[in-house]
């Protein structure tokens, strides 16, 4: 049924200086698969490692530990298999002002995939960069398509970047935060975009930091922190109901305008350091429930509710520890 | 403009008195070789002692251009072309350079969205507060050092990070040693512009929680800069919209968020998808905001507005050809639109 | 949205005029409409169309012996006045006009060549190819230029114009290089090059076709820095008498009224003329450059309108932080 699945997936960089050599586990142990017709929202902070995911399914990256399986085998390293891999799994990128060349017209953009997977034979190249234009709304294409992007606003850049992810006609789409550089009044026609696009069953993984949009696009939700995915599952039951007490704090710091400002209940502590983490579960030193085991043994993934798992102790506990935690007193 | 205040529910209203800060027809311009552009067109607004008022808008509409008259920090080629900003009564613009750089900060300070470009990367963070302090006021090394060791503790941050470089801390702690820095010689009117932007969402509500918190225990007032709406409605006492380089809207936050008048204000609310309630498919605003070189004849948002519908109707002619004023429709909410002042 | 809008609004990473560097298309056309780069074409497109009409215009042999002309002030038979030996000065400065032309653009054009394929090479390709290439560059860079010449000049036996361009290009092409990689570098990392990627452009066609054309700007100031430092290389080394004896050139003119003492004896013509052609040249060379800079970056674009023509040549540009 998944289209794509990723397993296990970690991604270490060097950090540090020569005398105190340093890892940073940007990505740890990730694993989740994309449906098609489906939207899954992948959302965190920066730095918790949700772009390194989306470069390392795009394959920008070679993943430290870990697979990307594309309809269930992994993918060769010979330039043929990576070129069909790149047929089908596309990726949209945050900065629509830096990810299209500014020495090349839209046309270049939508017509260099076209031409570089043998889609479109050289003469229909034209029509088909005149219908990719009008499916993401572009009109009139023939004028946009001549255009280069300093003469587009941010969101029409955004739309070509959309446009050009369309071009191979991908199974899978990662958008890494496509809308948060773009101005307020033109973030819902992207995101509208997008479920429009889902209709025709491809599988987009939404990355973001954003959980209002998530909930807007999202079927699934996936959140990450430091590098772990610690919460996951519907975004309807995620939002409504969070398991992980970083998802609790996300969802509280989100401004709903409704005034008032609720205090938000935390206790001071340094944010999402990934490099050389110490055992234990990596929230810990922010989370108001942690108790004694949460600093020596790291949470696994565990389906505490149907569809919905968390990383963590306290409120979704392993079965099999369920009595050793109890025997803890609080920290 | 006369203003009337209004608080959130539950808190005490600000007392009524005559503003901290009130903008007159202000025109900012960018003269280039080929063109001018008018980055602010005619802005008036007043904040009273202790308000917190929210600019909102989207990039290129003006309003940190706005800010940043008020604050008298334009650079070239921008440059005030008519219109007055009153400090207490006093003409900002026409200040001499030794007469501003003694109000800047005293008076009115800032607080810029990257904090890392607002800090020296080779000083201390003690260091830069006491320079700041010593080009004010005569005080002496150390007590300037204690002032600052005070200020981080008021904004959270130990005592001992007076020691560290800018690049020690972290994006939230040197948005907030900024704000300290602002706060230290108990300005009476801070401009914070887009402070919170590059930062967290969590990181963000911690700082906008102690903004709050410090603006009831010190009494300033706050002009906050952002293009995120939502987060001004919690935030701010009243609220100015502003597109294309004019104020469309102005009303209290609770006014504006339940009986928003301008299209352009409505808009904008229904672009914030909810984190609550019924996911509904969200309108947004066709088009994008225009160039202000030459922007649309008449109201300037008639090109996107979904109430601006071609016809050979008196109201349509209205909105090609003639400039909306504001107008009180409530008391304290103006709006800039025909169709308010039609009755529509 | 024009470049032109002020982007004191927008956050740097959004905005649009500093990220634009100069497109290929139009901008000849850009050159052009540049107040300084359009007086440098001028300058130096006036050198170039009288080195080409120069046997037509050039009225005898220009090494001529006549010491019956000799030391002749300017007149409407000798335009520019003769040397001491009686050779028409207006002709050697003419026919000189070839030789430095030529020679510069050779240079610039062969240091160039090599600069942009080995820093863009090392830029993307990173690693040990980098490495080698930085490795390579470091050297060329501590040689110094004009001793290297003295020396290889003095021991050459054909002090021919190949043997010059050969050694000029491969002691200026080093500086370059490293801007290129430099820029190069930032340009590999940009999310339109990762973009290019992901749609399975090949590396061959990265590097040419998306990263090079955004360069252009950068590789056209290359050529024209080592053509005119080059050019004045080449004629300081014959004013020292380091040149071909037997060649017309301007350097040869300036050595021979130097060595014949034509100043102590109130002659300042064969000075004058061959210094002016080499003036004009470099400033019409230079003030390309300072066009090239401009029209590819907007933030000097609008620093010299605010301090106006004049003073932007004068003073040094302070850059905007």
């Amino acid at each position: 049924m998944s289209v794509l699945e990723v397993r296990g997936l970690s991604k270490e960089f060097g950090a540090g200086g020569v005398l105190h050599r340093a890892r940073l586990h940007a990505v740890d142990d990730v694993s989740f698969s994309l449906r098609p017709g489906r939207i899954t929202a992948l959302a965190g902070e920066s730095g918790s490692g949700k772009s390194t995911v989306a470069r390392l399914i795009a394959r920008l990256y070679d993943p430290t530990a870990g697979k990307v399986l594309f309809g269930g085998h992994v993918v060769g390293r010979r330039r043929r298999d990576a070129l069909r891999y790149r047929s089908q799994v596309q990726l949209i990128f945050q900065d629509p002002f830096g990810s299209l060349n500014p020495a090349k017209t839209v046309r270049h953009h939508l017509a260099r995939p076209l031409r570089i997977h043998g889609l479109a034979s050289r003469r229909d190249v034209r029509a088909r960069v005149e219908e990719l234009l009008e499916t993401v709304g572009l009109v009139p294409p023939a004028a946009i398509a001549d255009k280069y992007p300093h003469e587009l606003s941010g969101g029409q850049r955004q739309r070509v970047a959309i446009a050009r992810a369309l071009a191979v006609e991908p199974r899978v789409v990662v958008a890494d935060e496509p809308i948060s550089m773009l101005d307020v009044s033109i973030r819902v026609g992207i995101l509208n975009l997008m479920r429009d696009l889902k209709e025709r069953g491809i599988a987009f993984l939404y990355v973001t930091h954003d959980l209002a949009s998530a909930r807007y696009v999202a079927d699934d939700i996936l959140v990450m922190y430091a590098g772990q995915v610690v919460e996951q599952g519907p975004v309807d039951q995620v939002l409504a109901g969070p398991l992980h007490p970083y998802t609790r704090l996300l969802i509280e710091s989100v401004p709903d305008g409704h005034g008032g400002l609720a205090p938000i209940e935390l206790r001071r502590g340094a944010a999402a350091a990934a490099v050389d983490p110490a055992p234990g579960c990596r929230f810990v030193d922010r989370c108001p429930l942690a108790i004694g085991v949460c600093r020596e043994r790291t949470p696994a993934l565990v389906e505490a509710r149907p569809g919905q798992a968390a990383r963590c102790h306290v409120t979704a506990p392993a079965p099999t520890n369920r009595e050793d935690i109890h025997a803890q007193p609080a920290a | 403009m006369t203003v009337a205040l209004s608080t959130l529910p539950g808190e005490a209203a600000p007392v009524a008195e005559r503003p901290v800060l009130e903008v007159e027809e202000l025109v900012v311009e960018y003269a280039s070789r080929s063109r001018t552009t008018r980055a602010v067109d005619g802005v008036s607004l007043a904040i009273a002692p202790g308000e917190i008022v929210g600019l909102a808008g989207e990039s290129g509409c003006g309003k940190s251009t706005l800010g940043n008259a008020i604050m008298q920090v334009l650079r070239p080629p921008a440059r005030i072309a008519s219109g007055r900003v009153l400090f207490h009564g006093e003409d900002l613009v026409r200040l001499s350079g030794e007469q501003l750089r003694r109000h800047r900060w005293r008076n009115v300070s800032m607080v810029f969205q990257s904090a890392m470009n607002a800090l020296n990367p080779v000083l201390r963070v003690s260091d830069q507060f006491v320079d700041m302090m010593r080009s004010h006021e005569r005080v002496s090394k150390r007590d300037a050092v204690g002032r600052a060791g005070e200020l981080l503790e008021l904004v959270g941050i130990d005592r001992r990070r007076l020691r560290a470089y800018p690049h020690e801390l972290s994006g939230g702690m040197r948005q907030r040693v900024i704000i300290a820095m602002a706060l230290a010689l108990e300005p009476e009117l801070v401009i914070m512009d887009e402070p919170t932007t590059a930062l967290d969402v969590v990181v963000q509500r911690e700082i906008l929680q102690q903004v709050r918190e410090l603006q009831r225990a010190r009494g300033f007032a706050v002009l906050f800069v952002t293009h995120d709406l939502s987060l001004l409605l919690e935030l701010a006492h009243r609220v100015a919209i502003m597109y294309a380089g004019e104020i469309v809207e102005v009303a209290p936050a609770a006014a504006l968020r339940d009986d928003a008048r301008h299209p352009y204000t409505a808009g904008l609310l229904s672009s914030f998808p909810p984190l609550t309630g019924p996911v509904e498919r969200l309108s947004g605003i066709p088009g994008s905001p225009p160039d202000l070189a030459a922007p649309p004849s008449g109201c300037r948002f008639h090109p996107r507005c979904p109430h601006c519908v071609p016809g050979d109707t008196a109201l349509h002619r209205r909105q090609v050809a003639e400039r909306p004023v504001l107008r009180e429709v409530a008391p304290g909410h103006l709006v800039a639109c025909h169709l308010v002042e039609e009755g529509l | 949205m024009s470049q032109l809008q002020p982007t004191i609004e927008l956050a740097p990473a959004t905005t649009p005029a500093a990220r634009t560097r100069l497109r290929i298309p139009g901008w000849p056309a850009l050159l052009l409409r540049n107040p300084k780069s359009r007086a440098g074409i001028v300058l130096v497109g006036f050198m170039v169309i009288v080195a080409l009409i120069a046997p037509l215009i050039s009225v005898s042999n220009p090494t001529d012996f006549n010491l019956l002309a000799a030391r002749q002030a300017p007149s409407w038979h000798h335009l520019f006045g003769t040397t001491d030996q009686g050779s028409d000065i207006f002709s050697q400065v003419v026919l000189g006009a070839r030789r430095s032309l030529v020679l510069g653009a050779l240079a610039g054009l062969l240091a160039t060549v090599l600069a942009t394929t080995l820093g863009v090479l090392a830029a993307y390709s990173g690693g040990v190819v980098d490495e080698a290439v930085n490795f390579l560059t470091n050297v060329f860079l501590v040689i110094p230029t004009i001793p290297l010449l003295v020396v290889i000049s003095a021991y050459l036996k054909s002090r021919s114009m190949g043997t010059m361009i050969v050694v000029l290009a491969l002691t200026l092409w080093a500086f370059e290089a490293r801007i290129l990689r430099g820029q190069a570098l930032s340009l590999k990392n940009r999310d339109f090059v990762l973009a290019a990627k992901v749609a399975g452009e090949s590396t061959w066609r990265i590097v040419f076709g998306e990263i090079m054309p955004n360069m252009i700007s950068r590789i056209a100031a290359a050529f024209v820095l080592v053509f005119y430092v080059s050019l004045l290389v080449d004629a300081g080394l014959e004013f020292l008498g380091l040149g071909d004896t037997t060649h017309v050139s301007w350097g040869m003119t300036l050595y021979w009224a130097q060595t014949n003492s034509a100043v102590l004896q109130g002659e300042w013509w064969p000075f004058l003329f061959p210094g002016l052609a080499l003036v004009i040249t470099v400033l019409g060379l230079t003030l390309i450059l300072a066009g090239i800079d401009e029209v590819s970056n907007p933030r000097l674009r609008d620093e010299v309108r605010r301090r106006g023509f004049l003073r932007s040549l004068v003073l040094p540009v302070r850059r905007a932080a």
